[in-house]
C-alpha cells in the first residue's frame, strides 16, 4: 500500500465541460515504474453497486472469475493463476482466508467499495508477497466536501430478489462519520431445463429432460461499514473503518440428484468483522503511516440428510474461526532530484482452528507474518523512470527466499504520453494454512510456490479537446514453480503436493475513449486477454496426457466492453463480456458432455436522473443476459437466462 | 448460445457380445461420470457409452455396476440414483431413485434387491423389476460419536448378507435377507474397505486402518479371515503402517486373492504364507496416485488394473493375464473407479 500513499500528492490536470470531467491521469510515474495498474472506474463501481465484486471483475476487468452459480463460490483467476494467486485487501488489509489462501468475491458487495484497484502480475509486490497473479484493492475515501448525505437505494430483480442500501453521512470539515447498511436476499430460483435428469416418458417412451428449478440456492446478507475520518490539522489524518457482514446460503445439490428432498442438504453460514485505523501524518520529511487491523471471520458448512426415524442428521459439520492481526508502518519520502524512498514494516498474525463435529476431524495452528520491504525510485529528465522493490518476508521466524522487482518506464517521444514499460520480479506464495496442515492429507513439507515474471507494456494516452483516449498493452510470461495442487494420495486421501510447474503467458488490452459531443457524454471502455496457463507438469510421475496442456478452467480469450451514454437526465448502459472455452480435463479433451463452450453475455440498461427541490431520485431499469443465453460457468451448474433488476435511488 | 444440439445421442454403437463395463467416477459435484466398455476377445474400448447412446449424461460420482439378466444397474451415488441400463444395447430402460447417497446394490432374488449408502444409516430394499423403494434396513449406531454405520459392499451367505462399514467404522453387519433385518455383527479391523467370499465360505475382509492423527484413531491394516457360518475371526494379517492396501478381489474359483498395495499383490487362500506381488507399479510409494481399482476376470483370471493418473483426464486400464504378464492398455474415463463383467462373455 506504499506507493499508494505516494501518489496521493498526484494532481490531475481537470476540464470541466458541461459538468463532465474529463480527467487525463499522469501515466508516467516513477513510483509506478514497470507495473501495470488499473483503476475501476468510479462510474463503474456506482452502476454496480447492487451486485458482488465478482460480477464487476468478470465484467469489467481480465480477472476471468470461476462463478459456481449464480449467489455462489466465485474465485478469481489472475493472469492464468490459482485463486490463490491474488492478494486482496480492504483498505489495507488482506482479506484472503488464511485458511485456504483465497477470497470468495460473492461475498463482497459493491456498495461498500469507494475505490477499487487492480495491481496486475508482480505490480502486487509493492502490497505484499504472494500477489503471484496480482491483487486487488478495495478501499474507502474521505471526501471533505461531502458534508451531509442521506441516500436510499432500492433494488427489486426476478428470482424474488430485492437489496436495500442506506448511507447516510455526517460531519464537518475535522471530523466525518459515514455509514453504510444493507440487504440482500435473492430466492435465486431461476428455471432451467436440466440436463442432469432423464425422464423416460411412459407413453412413448422417449427421454426427456425436465424444466426445474434452481432449488435451494437462497442466500441472505446483512452488512454495515462505519467509517470515521478525523483530520486535527491539515497534515494529519486519522481514520477507523468497520465493516460486518452476515451471510447465509444454502448450496443447490449436484442438478443430477434424484435423492429424497431433505437429502444432501449444504447451507453455510459466513460471519465476519473487520476493523482498521489508521494514523497518517504528511510533513517536509516524508510521509508516515501506522495502521493496525483486526479480522475475524468464521465460517460454518454443514450437509443434512434425512435419516429415517432420526430426522435430519448432519453427514457434515465444519465450523472454522479464523482471527487475523495486521500492523503496519511505512514511511516514504521524496529526497529530491525525482528521487524517492519507501520503507515498509509489516507483521502480521493469524490464528485459526477448524473442526468438524461428525468426522472430529479438524486443526488449530497460527502464522506470523513479517515482511520488511524497501524501495527505490528515480526518475531522469523526464524520460525515464525507475523503480526497485525489494521484499523479504519471514513466515514463523523463517525467511522466506527474497523477493526483488525491477521497473521501468520509457517517455518514447518528449512531451508525448506513450511509454515503454517493462519489469522483472521474482514472487513467492507460501502455503495457505490448510494445505499445510489440513486433516486428513495437509502436508508441513511444501515449500512455497515460485514465480518468475517477466512484462513489457505500452501505454499511450492522448487528450483531443473535449475527448480522451486512453490505451495500454501489456505482455507477460511467468514460470512458476512448485505450483501446489491437493491429489489423491496412495493413502487414499486428498494431499497438496508442489508438483506442478506452470508457465503462464499472455496479454493484456485495454481501451477507453471518452468524452462529450454536444450534448451527449460518452464514456466507453473495452479489455481483452489472452491467457495461456500451461501445464508442465512433472515428467517423473506425470508421464500422462496434461504435459503441455492447458490449465483446466481458464479460459484462453476472454474480453469485455462497456459503453455509457448520458444525454441530458436520461442515460444508457451497454455491457459485453465473452470467454472462450473452458476445459475441465488436465488433457483438454472436449466431449460435448463435459463442454464449456463460449459464452458472450450482454445486459443492458436504462435510467433516468429527477430532482425536486432538495430531494434527488433517479430510477433504472435494467435487462441481464439479454439474449438469454444458456451458459455455465463450471459444469452442470446452470447460470440464470435472461432477468430483470429494478433500482430506485433516493438523495438528500 | 442455444444448447440443444450438444445433447443428441451420437449414434450408433456396437451391439455388446460380452464384455467389461468399466464404470468411471469422474469429478465429484461435476456431473461428468461416464461407462466405458471394453470388449475383450477383440480388445476394443468404447467410451462414453451412456451418453453416446442416449444423450444423457451418467450423474455425478458412480460408484458401482452390478448386472443381473439383460440389465445392468450403475449405482450414481451423488446422484442419488441408480441408471438401468440393457446390457447388450446400451439403452437407458429406467432408474430407481430417491436413494440418499448410495454405493451397492446386491439382488437378494428377482424381487429384492439392497442397495448399501453413506449417510442414510439404513439399507434400502428395491424391487429391482418395477424400481421402485420397497422397505429399508435401519443401520443407525446411535452409540457411537462418529456417523455409523455406512454401509459398502455386500456379500451373501446362505440367506445372510453381509456387509462392511468402511468410514470411521470397523463392523461387518449381517442380514437376515428374509427377515430384512440387521440380526449380527463381527468387530473387525478399524475401516474395511473390501471383502470377498472365498470357496470354503470364508469372508476376507481387507481394512485400511484409517489415517494417521485420525480421531477415530488408527491401526496397521490387516487381511482378516472370517468363517462365514460360525463368524469367527480366524487368521489376521497385518501390513505395515503407512501401507494402504485396497480392492481385494477374488478369481473365479474361489481360491486366489488379489489386491492393490501401492502394487498388485496375490494370496492363494490355501496357504497361509504372505502375499506375493505379482505386478510392480510404477509409481514409486511416495508419488501420489497409483493404481486405483483392480477387477478379476472370472473366467480368465485376466487381471485389470486401472490407473486414475490425476484424476482429471481419461485414466489408464492395464490388462495382464493370471500371472502378471501385459496383455492389453487402454484408456476409460474419469477416474475408473470400478468394473462390472457382463457374464454373456464368450
Amino acid at each position: 500500500m506504499g506507493s499508494a500513499l505516494l501518489a496521493q500528492g498526484i494532481t490531475d490536470s481537470l476540464i470541466h465541460i458541461e459538468g463532465v470531467e474529463i480527467v487525463s491521469s499522469r501515466i508516467f510515474i516513477k513510483e509506478q515504474a514497470g507495473i501495470r495498474q488499473t483503476y475501476v472506474d468510479t462510474s463503474v463501481i456506482q452502476n454496480k453497486m447492487s451486485v458482488s465484486l465478482s460480477d464487476l471483475l468478470s465484467e469489467n476487468t481480465s480477472v476471468f472469475i470461476k462463478n459456481h452459480g449464480r449467489g455462489a463460490l466465485a474465485t478469481a483467476s489472475f493472469r492464468g493463476t490459482a485463486a490463490s494467486h491474488t492478494q486482496v485487501s480492504w483498505n489495507g488489509i488482506n482479506i484472503n482466508s488464511p485458511m485456504a489462501g483465497m477470497v470468495d468475491f460473492s461475498m463482497i458487495p459493491v456498495y461498500i467499495i469507494d475505490k477499487l484497484q487492480l495491481n496486475h502480475g508482480s505490480a502486487s509486490i509493492a502490497d505484499r508477497s504472494g500477489g503471484i497473479g496480482g491483487s486487488i484493492h478495495m478501499n474507502n475515501e474521505v471526501n471533505w466536501n461531502e458534508k451531509e448525505v442521506f441516500n436510499y437505494v432500492q433494488g427489486v430483480g426476478s428470482y424474488q430478489t430485492l437489496d436495500e442500501f442506506v448511507q447516510f453521512t455526517l460531519g464537518n470539515k475535522k471530523i466525518i462519520s459515514k455509514t453504510r447498511m444493507y440487504h440482500n436476499y435473492s430466492k435465486n430460483d431461476y428455471t432451467y431445463i436440466n440436463r442432469g435428469i432423464g425422464n423416460i416418458d411412459p407413453v412413448t417412451g422417449e427421454v426427456n429432460n425436465p424444466l426445474d428449478t434452481n432449488s435451494n440456492a437462497e442466500y441472505t446478507r446483512w452488512g454495515l461499514l462505519q467509517e470515521l475520518y478525523y483530520r486535527p490539522r491539515a497534515n494529519h489524518l486519522l481514520s477507523l473503518k468497520y465493516w460486518g457482514q452476515s451471510a447465509d446460503r444454502t448450496i443447490p445439490r449436484p442438478t443430477s440428484y434424484e435423492g429424497p428432498d431433505n437429502s444432501n442438504l449444504n447451507s453455510q453460514q459466513d460471519i465476519d468483522h473487520k476493523v482498521v485505523a489508521d494514523w497518517k501524518y504528511y510533513s517536509s520529511y516524508g510521509r508516515v503511516m501506522l495502521r493496525s487491523g483486526y479480522s475475524d471471520k468464521q465460517l460454518d458448512y454443514s450437509q443434512m440428510n434425512r435419516v429415517p426415524g432420526l430426522g435430519l442428521i448432519p453427514a457434515i459439520y465444519s465450523e472454522s474461526k479464523q482471527k487475523s492481526l495486521f500492523n503496519t508502518l511505512s514511511y516514504a519520502s521524496d529526497l529530491g532530484g525525482d528521487f524517492s524512498v519507501e520503507g515498509v514494516l509489516d507483521v502480521n498474525t493469524h490464528f485459526v482452528s477448524s473442526k468438524d463435529s461428525v468426522s472430529h476431524t479438524g486443526y488449530e495452528n497460527q502464522r506470523s507474518e513479517i515482511s520488511l520491504f524497501g524501495a527505490l525510485r528515480k526518475g531522469f529528465a523526464d524520460r525515464v523512470n525507475v523503480n526497485l522493490m525489494l521484499r523479504q518476508d519471514w513466515i514463523d521466524g523463517e525467511r522466506v527466499p527474497f523477493i526483488p522487482f525491477l521497473g521501468m518506464d520509457f517517455r518514447l517521444m518528449k512531451e508525448v504520453d506513450l511509454i515503454l514499460k517493462g519489469s522483472i520480479a521474482r514472487n513467492y506464495h507460501h502455503p495457505s494454512l490448510n494445505d499445510l496442515y489440513w486433516q486428513p492429507g495437509g502436508n508441513p513439507d511444501l515449500l512455497p510456490e515460485d514465480g518468475f515474471s517477466v512484462e513489457l507494456g505500452l501505454a499511450y494516452q492522448q487528450k483531443f479537446s473535449d475527448q480522451l483516449f486512453k490505451t495500454e498493452v501489456t505482455v507477460y510470461r511467468t514460470d512458476i514453480n512448485n505450483w501446489i495442487v491437493w491429489i489423491p494420495s496412495y493413502q487414499g486421501y486428498w494431499e497438496p503436493r508442489n508438483i506442478q510447474r506452470v508457465l503462464s503467458k499472455g496479454l493484456e488490452y485495454s481501451v477507453q475513449l471518452m468524452g462529450n459531443l454536444s450534448k451527449l457524454q460518452y464514456k466507453l471502455s473495452g479489455s481483452y486477454a489472452y491467457t495461456s496457463a500451461i501445464n508442465y507438469g512433472d515428467p517423473l510421475i506425470w508421464s500422462d496426457a496434461s504435459d503441455g496442456k492447458q490449465l483446466v478452467y481458464i479460459p484462453e480469450h476472454s474480453g469485455n466492453m462497456l459503453a455509457n451514454l448520458s444525454l441530458g437526465a436520461f442515460y444508457f448502459s451497454y455491457q459485453f463480456n465473452g470467454y472462450s472455452e473452458r476445459y475441465t480435463t488436465s488433457s483438454n479433451d472436449v466431449t460435448s458432455r463435459d463442454w464449456l463452450y463460449p459464452y458472450f453475455m450482454n445486459d443492458v440498461a436504462i435510467g433516468k436522473h429527477f430532482k425536486l427541490k432538495q430531494l434527488s431520485f433517479s430510477t433504472e431499469f435494467k435487462v441481464y443476459n439479454l439474449f438469454n443465453e444458456s451458459y455455465h460457468s463450471i459444469l452442470y451448474r446452470p447460470m440464470p437466462g435472461r432477468n430483470y433488476y429494478l433500482t430506485l435511488v433516493f438523495k438528500i | 448460445m442455444n444448447d440443444d444440439e450438444l445433447w443428441e445421442p451420437e449414434g450408433e454403437m456396437p451391439l455388446s457380445t460380452g464384455g467389461l463395463f468399466i464404470v468411471n467416477e469422474g469429478n465429484f459435484t461435476y456431473g461428468n461420470a461416464s461407462l466405458s466398455f471394453y470388449d475383450i476377445e477383440h480388445k476394443e474400448v468404447h467410451h462414453d457409452i451412456f451418453y453416446g447412446i442416449n444423450g444423457l449424461p451418467l450423474g455425478d460420482v458412480a460408484h458401482s455396476m452390478a448386472i443381473r439378466d439383460s440389465l445392468g444397474y450403475v449405482v450414481i451415488n451423488n446422484s442419488g440414483r441408480i441408471y438401468i441400463i440393457d446390457v447388450r444395447t446400451f439403452e437407458y430402460v429406467g432408474k430407481i431413485t430417491g436413494l440418499t447417497s448410495p454405493r451397492y446394490i446386491h439382488f437378494v432374488n428377482d424381487a429384492k434387491a439392497y442397495v448399501t449408502d453413506l449417510y442414510a444409516r439404513s439399507i434400502a430394499i428395491v424391487n429391482p423389476q418395477t424400481y421402485e423403494i420397497i422397505g429399508s434396513i435401519p443401520v443407525s449406531n446411535s452409540n457411537s460419536s462418529f456417523f455409523q454405520h455406512s454401509t459398502e459392499q455386500m456379500l451373501q451367505y446362505d440367506k445372510y448378507v453381509y456387509t462392511n462399514c468402511w468410514s470411521y467404522d470397523n463392523q461387518i453387519l449381517i442380514i437376515d435377507s428374509e427377515e430384512d433385518r440387521v440380526v449380527d455383527s463381527i468387530e473387525v479391523l478399524k475401516q474395511p474397505n473390501s471383502m470377498v467370499l472365498d470357496r470354503h465360505n470364508s469372508l476376507w475382509v481387507l481394512t485400511d486402518g484409517g489415517f494417521q492423527e485420525s480421531p477415530y484413531g488408527y491401526e496397521t491394516p490387516g487381511l482378516l479371515r472370517i468363517k462365514a457360518g460360525t463368524r469367527h475371526v480366524e487368521i489376521i494379517h497385518r501390513f505395515e503402517e503407512r501401507e494402504k492396501p485396497s480392492e481385494l478381489k477374488i478369481n473365479g474359483t474361489g481360491d486366489t486373492l488379489y489386491f492393490i498395495n501401492n502394487h498388485i499383490f496375490r494370496y492363494m487362500v490355501e496357504n497361509a504364507s504372505a502375499p506375493e506381488l505379482i505386478i510392480s507399479s510404477p509409481y514409486s510409494g511416495l508419488a501420489p496416485g497409483g493404481y486405483y481399482a483392480l477387477e478379476v476376470d472370472p473366467v480368465t483370471s485376466h487381471l485389470y488394473v486401472a490407473d486414475a493418473i490425476d484424476h482429471l483426464q481419461r485414466g489408464n486400464i492395464y490388462r495382464f493375464n493370471s500371472t502378471g504378464e501385459p496383455v492389453d492398455t487402454f484408456s476409460a474415463g474419469i477416474t475408473p473407479g470400478a468394473f462390472s463383467f457382463n457374464p454373456d462373455t464368450p
